[in-house]
């Protein structure tokens, strides 16, 4: 055990609240996805993350003293600490698929880093979790190559949800609070920008290899459905400025204005509100039962 | 063979409790009538998991998050064996989904109806699904051997899922005011609804399903068996049932309800059930965008070579 | 898209055994649906799908028909050897008789 347990503690949180809401976004599926075995696979997919959740909140328990429940869905909205990606709506198959297929990259890169972690509980869940992730990022590459490969429109959804998805999805790596203690305890073996152009350089190399060209400055967003709930999100805000993503001098820069950070520090977009609601609803009728 | 021989011997197959396949010879009669009765099961079990699934974004805790999860992709998966067997005879999926998204084809009442809170899924996962069970018991002896296959698989996940639906009940029986609340609070709307769902008793010798032994027991018996299952059940844990008529007959030993009111399930059978015209202009908005997807996933891969 | 069956094997001295079908566009997605429909509950350790084009049927009931005698094919048909051997035991076994061993595995009748 760390002897300050914060930057563990932080990092937990992040990585644990990222695993909730983008399986809260996939269980939002179950019904209704575009082809009944898909709803089948997909279903399993959203249990693995929130399985993946608690595990992660198990091991934040164990230094924070509260259960993994009272920490999941006993919070202010503004003490979550998940990346944006993962509250944005599921918008459509298109955008879901894009960012399944960033998220679940990411997941391994982060796993793979953890797997090496001074703190022996995580390496331990890190590395059995990775076993889990083989198959998620399977089912997102499959997607990906056969909307890539297939029909006109499949290709243009693809393209133009990728580049919604990445906007948002590079906040996976924004530093986590108090970043240097987990580093210097080696809770943490690799800083979030080593993972970050670890990443970058994996995803860029599938979606060229798909034959995908990424334009972050294109006006293209995937279209929004209705949430499963029935009301009608409000469309991603278009960024004013031109982002970019680019290779310069052996490292990938980030220009412009991309809107995936501040979830890191707790600073969440209108779509959470709505989200933290659902998630905490039925919990907050009755805090201390069982249920 | 002439028509009328054939039709002979395969109504001899049915009275003498044969199963009848995929490839044997039917007459249209009863391949009409069991895709109907398939069609519409399968219908149900998509449309069913619609109110449940409102619930997993507001699950009280990690593992029911995951539990309901798992247990509406059971129903999904219901749909999935049930729409294979339908498609086997003779209808494709497709037309069976703009079918239904377009109201030309049914599925169950209770499924017509709003959700308002937890004590709905305790409601739905233990009793509505207890009366599923019931009626999907009685058709493990359907002549249709295809359906009676995947009904085993479907009745014995059910089980299961009465399990689920009871453990939630009881947390909410045996907690906070609220929680009990929560429970009585969606027995008193949901009751009228459960006993619809059996249907409206009707005339045997009409009953085209049972002429062809696709269903092997009628209406009445079916209520009258969940009945003397879950009323005392229910009236155990101390809570209401909201039908002044209901007592037990001490001369058959049965539980009877007391008169019931069929004028909503009416309303229904024609699409207008308070949520029906919400959940199907959603799926057909769903289905409509996603014209795409099922495109890409008819053709076979090409690579960009 | 197209019909593939799912066949499911549970153990290593099991069969494998036609549990359903799917609908998928390819054999890598039939498989990963087949999983999800059939496996969520560790039904099975072994899983192949066939195109449903691939499986053929007999339709001829005429084939799985046995008409004449072939009794000697099921052990019911030799049922006669304890009779059999009581007789030869009667007329032949030394008037000591020889030592037995503790039962043996295969010792039906």
């Amino acid at each position: 055990m760390p002897s300050d347990a914060k930057g563990l503690s932080s990092l937990l949180l992040a990585v644990a609240d990222d695993e909730l809401i983008i399986g809260h976004r996939h269980s939002e599926w179950t019904g209704w996805a575009p082809h009944i075995e898909e709803d089948i696979a997909f279903s399993s997919i959203a249990q693995d993350e929130i399985g993946h959740a608690n595990l992660f909140y198990k091991l934040l328990s164990e230094v924070d003293g509260r259960t993994p429940d009272e920490i999941a869905l006993g919070r202010q909205r503004g003490e979550y600490r998940h990346a944006i990606v993962c509250e944005r709506p599921n918008g459509d198959w298109a955008y879901t698929l894009a960012r399944h297929f960033l998220y679940d990259s990411a997941e391994q890169v982060r796993l793979e880093a953890f797997a090496e972690s001074s703190h022996s509980p995580l390496s331990d869940v890190s590395e059995k979790l990775l076993r889990e992730e083989r198959y998620h990022r399977f089912h997102a590459e499959a997607w990906l190559e056969r909307l890539a490969n297939g029909p006109v429109e499949g290709r243009h959804q693809i393209s133009a949800a990728l580049i919604s998805a990445m906007r948002d999805a590079v906040g996976l790596f924004e530093p986590i609070e108090d970043e240097e203690v987990a580093l210097a305890d080696k809770v943490m073996p690799n800083t979030s920008e080593e993972l970050l152009q670890k990443w970058l350089t994996e995803v860029t190399k599938r979606i060229e290899s798909a034959g995908i060209v990424l334009d972050l400055a294109s006006k293209d967003g995937a279209e929004l459905l209705p949430t499963s709930s029935g009301e009608l999100p409000q469309p991603l805000e278009d960024t004013t400025q031109p982002a970019s993503i680019s290779y310069r001098d052996g490292r990938w820069v980030l220009d412009g204005t991309l809107s995936g950070f501040g979830g890191r520090r707790g600073a969440h977009s209108e779509d959470f509100t709505a989200l933290w609601d659902d998630l905490t609803r039925t919990y907050r009728e009755a805090p201390a039962a069982t249920w | 063979m002439t028509y009328e021989d054939k039709l002979a011997e395969f109504k001899a197959r049915i009275d003498s409790k044969d199963k009848i396949e995929t490839n044997d010879w039917m007459p249209d009669e009863y391949r009409d009538a069991v895709l109907k009765f398939i069609e519409m099961h399968a219908n149900s079990e998509i449309m069913g998991a619609l109110p449940e699934r409102e619930w997993i974004p507001r699950a009280p805790s990690l593992r029911r998050k995951m539990s309901l999860t798992a247990k509406v992709q059971d129903e999904v998966g219901h749909a999935q064996l049930l729409y294979r067997v339908a498609e086997d005879l003779g209808k494709s999926r497709e037309s069976m989904f703009e079918d239904l998204i377009n109201g030309r084809t049914k599925f169950h009442n209770v499924f017509h109806y709003p959700t308002e809170h937890w004590g709905d899924v305790a409601i739905i996962g233990w009793l509505i699904d207890g009366a599923a069970l019931v009626t999907q018991r009685a058709l493990l002896d359907c002549s249709y051997a295809p359906y009676t296959r995947v009904m085993r698989r479907i009745c014995s996940e059910e089980q299961l899922h009465l399990r689920h639906g009871e453990d939630i009940t009881l947390e909410l029986a045996n907690g906070t005011e609220r929680q009990r609340w929560m429970f009585q609070d969606g027995l008193d709307r949901w009751w009228e609804p459960i006993m619809h769902f059996f249907g409206p008793p009707s005339n045997p010798a009409k009953d085209v399903l049972l002429r062809w032994g696709i269903k092997s027991k009628n209406n009445e018996e079916l209520r009258g068996e969940f009945l003397d299952h879950y009323v005392p059940r229910i009236l155990d844990l101390g809570f209401q049932i909201p039908d002044t008529g209901l007592h037990f007959d001490e001369s058959t030993g049965h539980w009877v309800p007391g008169e019931i009111d069929w004028t909503i399930f009416w309303k229904i059978v024609k699409g207008e059930g308070p949520s029906t015209q919400a959940r199907l202009s959603m799926r057909r908005k769903v289905w409509d965008h996603h014209r795409w997807v099922r495109e890409a996933l008819s053709e076979p891969l090409w690579s960009a070579a | 898209m197209q019909v593939w069956e799912v066949f499911q094997q549970k153990g290593h001295t099991d069969a494998y055994a036609h549990v359903g079908s799917v609908l998928a566009p390819d054999p890598l997605m039939a498989m990963s649906y087949a999983k999800e429909c059939f496996f969520r509950r560790k039904e099975g350790m072994g899983l192949w799908v066939v195109r449903r084009a691939d499986v053929h049927q007999s339709t001829d009931h005429g084939l799985l028909e046995q008409v004449t005698d072939k009794s000697y094919r099921y052990p019911e048909a030799y049922r006669g050897v304890v009779a059999k051997r009581e007789l030869a035991r009667a007329k032949f076994a030394p008037a000591s008789a020889p030592r037995r061993a503790a039962a043996v595995a295969g010792d039906d009748f």
